[in-house]
């Protein structure tokens, strides 16, 4: 309409245009023919007086056509602006429908009693509904049956506070019953008509869900496999002080858990022995950065000890500080074990060595009884020397100190039988190995001449000392000089000749080594040997070496058995010279 | 070896008995030796066999007190040892512990006593004179029976023949038709045999014959 209207504004114009010339064609006619008498100069006066007229025509003419331009073009852009406007709203619109159709969120509006007004094309997909499925349902058929109370109540609380935005995570049911965790931001609104909705906007968090429940689990793997472990972790931020302990951990120590605690509540729980050891450790680990590694006792509030082992490993922080992160381990059971099992081995080796002395009861009775003899027979000859007449003091006396000698060495083998019966044994103290070589010597001179054996003594002089327990020692070469006895037993062609001998390596080591020229070692038998409860011999308990061997082993030594040139075995055993200060 | 003899009785008496130790542990060795030199007893002491094998052992009445266990040789094999070499000498034995099989071994074999250590003194000094005596009885046997054969030596084939003959109880007759000689030569053998053997009876003949074991059993009658 508006655009005719603009259209006939030429033909207005020119109309007006002519109307006036018209106008002023018919005032000069009628001035010339009724006017006054013509005269040239009123001719002219009229000519004048009509080009003037048809000049002004012109003139306004021109003015209205400029204005007319000028309205025309104001009503131009008038219209496009307007054109412009519909046309961004119409985009707008489509934009908005985009995002609230394909946003990746689930938009819900439900009216307040819980009837689906709106879903987004995504929400409906991802629960995997088409939209008309959900449109006019119940909002309650994505919720499980069992969350519908909460999803109920949580609308309540919407609906009683409106224009606030709550939230919550909830699981949602799609189509197919699977699940998926969402988080459901809603809010109550009042519409022009009065009516209540509720807006929803859900945020899929099933991945997050999963990361959460596989941290959660692995959270808890970690701590059900400290508490098996009996392993816990610490962290320790040298500048601050700080120490983070694990469950465990707390555990371990007794205490209860705490963000944090510090050094001192440690120590307080250390066994007042080891504290200064600990410290020491501690010290020199925080003030050069290295990892450590340590074992210490706790002594419990109600008196009981544990034992743990802790190592830890630096770490520099950002801010250029020390941190160690580690983990301690209530070793108390392990400790116990390894008591018991010391134990059981001093027992068994007890046992091996009262055995082994059962064997030699006869060799033992014959070192008594040799002295005793003549110890007898001394004092018999020395009532005779004094019984003379005049009294032979001079031999009675010599017969005396015959006597108190011989007693003496009565008295030093039951010592040595005593020594080995005894059962406490553990005391480590410097000995000459050669004096351990020939105490027990002194218990077989009998048991070597009753099987024809020579014994040759290589022991070299001035040995450095070894650091050991002297029963236990003399166990050892009284087994391996046994066994060699008994190796030798079926030997009849060539002479029974048994060789210890000790010496000291160029490392400092002292070696000890039995040599016998009996049955030899057969090939497959060599590296069994040293195992518990195998023996070559019918009546064999077969513990022998594999006592020899842990106790050689405790010493910080080496048994091995070898064969040599010509027939016979043997076994040597390797020990560390001891330093005096220098404890292994 | 440690040779004594403290006895002023006994001076280096050529007759004067000596005792023989060997014993591989000088404690009782020495004791022994002690014991017996206190009752005026000549010992001589070794601590091995083989020591006592190469020493030279004077020609008197003599004993061997031996530990049965020995390094290398045992007391016993020792014994056999002797006894193969033809060394008659009583021995006595000690040992630790009384043990029935060796001294049943021991005894048989010729020992004159078994002792277990520690003995009592009494024991050992009884035990070794009843040795030396048996050794001093031997020796004077074997004197005599070397005597008698010296004497028997002296004899002629036939004498000797003779004596076999008549200390086996037969008549000057029947000896006389056993050789195929006349009974007058018989009887001049038998003063002779009687002369040179020393023997003053038939009956004493009978047991020098007895004794160099050339007594001829008696004829079945």
């Amino acid at each position: 309409m508006r655009n005719q209207t603009l259209s006939s504004w030429p033909s207005a114009e020119l109309s007006l245009l002519g109307g006036m010339a018209l106008a002023s064609l018919a005032a000069a006619g009628i001035w010339l023919v009724l006017g006054p008498a013509p005269d040239v100069a009123d001719h002219l006066i009229a000519i004048g007086l009509l080009i003037a007229l048809f000049l002004a025509a012109l003139i306004v003419l021109h003015l209205v056509r400029n204005t007319r331009k000028q309205m025309q073009a104001a009503l131009e852009s008038r219209i496009g602006a307007e054109q412009r406007a519909t046309e961004a709203l119409r985009r707008s619109e489509e934009q908005w429908k985009a995002v609230f159709e394909h946003n990746p969120v689930m938009y819900f509006m439900v009216d307040a009693e819980g009837t689906v007004l709106s879903v987004n094309t995504f929400g409906a997909a991802q629960l995997g509904y088409p939209v008309s499925e959900l449109h006019g349902h119940p909002v309650l058929k994505v919720f499980f049956a069992e969350d519908r109370d909460l999803v109920r109540k949580s609308v309540e609380v919407c609906l009683t506070n409106i224009g606030k935005t709550h939230s919550w995570e909830i699981r949602k049911v799609r189509k197919d019953g699977s699940a998926i965790w969402v988080r459901e931001n809603a809010k109550a609104v009042r519409q022009l008509d009065g009516g209540l909705i509720v807006l929803i906007a859900c945020e899929d968090i099933t991945v997050r869900k999963q990361a959460e429940d596989a941290l959660r689990q692995s959270q808890s793997y970690l701590a059900e496999a400290q508490r098996l472990s009996q392993t816990g972790s610490f962290g320790w931020r040298v500048a601050t002080g700080e120490i983070i302990w694990s469950d465990e951990t707390f555990r371990i120590f007794g205490h209860a858990r705490a963000p944090s605690v510090s050094l001192d509540i440690v120590f307080q729980r250390i066994h007042p022995e080891d504290r200064a050891r600990v410290r020491q450790t501690l010290d020199r680990a925080s003030s050069d950065g290295r990892d450590f590694d340590h074992g210490y006792r706790l002594r419990m509030p109600d008196g009981s000890i544990k034992h743990v082992h802790a190592t830890a490993h630096a770490v520099t922080d950002t801010s250029g500080g020390i941190e160690f992160v580690g983990a301690v381990t209530d070793i108390t059971a392990r400790k116990q074990a390894e008591e018991k099992l010391h134990e059981a081995q001093a027992e068994l080796a007890h046992v091996a060595r009262v055995t082994a002395l059962g064997e030699l009861a006869a060799s033992i009775a014959h070192e008594v009884n040799q002295p005793l003899a003549a110890v007898v027979a001394h004092a018999a000859a020395c009532r005779r020397w004094l019984d003379r007449d005049p009294p032979n003091l001079e031999e009675a006396r010599g017969t005396v100190q015959s006597i108190i000698k011989d007693g003496n060495r009565a008295g030093e083998v039951i010592q040595h039988v005593r020594a080995l019966v005894n059962k406490t044994v553990g005391q480590k103290t410097p000995l000459d190995i050669n004096e351990v070589v020939n105490d027990v010597i002194t218990l077989l001179h009998y048991e070597l001449a009753s099987h024809r054996i020579s014994l040759r003594m290589e022991l070299a002089p001035a040995l450095c000392p070894v650091l050991g327990d002297r029963i236990q020692l003399q166990q050892v070469i009284l087994n391996l000089v046994i066994n060699g006895i008994e190796a030798m037993q079926p030997v009849t062609d060539r002479r029974r000749e048994l060789v210890i001998r000790t010496r000291q390596d160029d490392a400092g080591k002292i070696l000890v080594e039995i040599r016998d020229c009996g049955i030899g070692l057969a090939g497959g038998n060599a590296s069994r040997l040293f195992e518990a409860f195998f023996t070559t011999k019918s009546d064999g308990m077969g513990m022998g070496l594999s006592i020899c061997r842990s106790i050689v082993e405790s010493h910080g030594g080496r048994l091995s058995a070898s064969g040599h040139a010509g027939p016979g075995a043997t076994f040597q055993f390797v020990l560390p010279g001891h330093q005096e200060g220098n404890t292994p | 070896m440690t040779e004594s003899s403290t006895s002023p009785r006994n001076v280096a008496g050529a007759e004067e008995p000596i005792v023989y130790v060997v014993d591989d542990d000088a404690s009782v060795r020495e004791a022994l030796g002690n014991l017996l030199r206190s009752v005026g007893l000549r010992v001589q002491l070794f601590g091995s066999a083989p020591e006592f094998l190469q020493s030279k052992l004077a020609d008197v009445p003599s004993c061997l007190i031996l530990d049965i266990r020995l390094p290398r040789v045992s007391g016993l094999d020792f014994q056999a040892d002797l006894a193969e070499a033809g060394i008659h000498i009583p021995i006595i034995f000690m040992t630790g512990h009384g043990d029935i099989p060796m001294t049943v071994r021991a005894m048989k074999a010729g020992a004159v006593d078994f002792l277990t250590k520690p003995f009592r003194d009494q024991d050992m000094l009884d035990a070794v004179t009843a040795a030396i005596e048996r050794d001093r009885k031997s020796r004077q046997e074997a004197k005599i029976l070397s005597d008698l054969k010296a004497r028997f030596a002296t004899l002629s084939a036939r004498e000797q023949e003779v004596l076999t003959l008549v200390t086996a109880g037969l008549m000057n007759k029947q000896v006389a038709a056993e050789i195929g000689i006349a009974e007058i030569t018989v009887k001049i053998h038998r003063g002779n045999i009687m002369r040179k053997m020393a023997a003053k009876s038939l009956a004493e003949l009978v047991k020098m014959a007895q004794a160099l074991g050339v007594q001829r059993a008696p004829p079945q009658p």
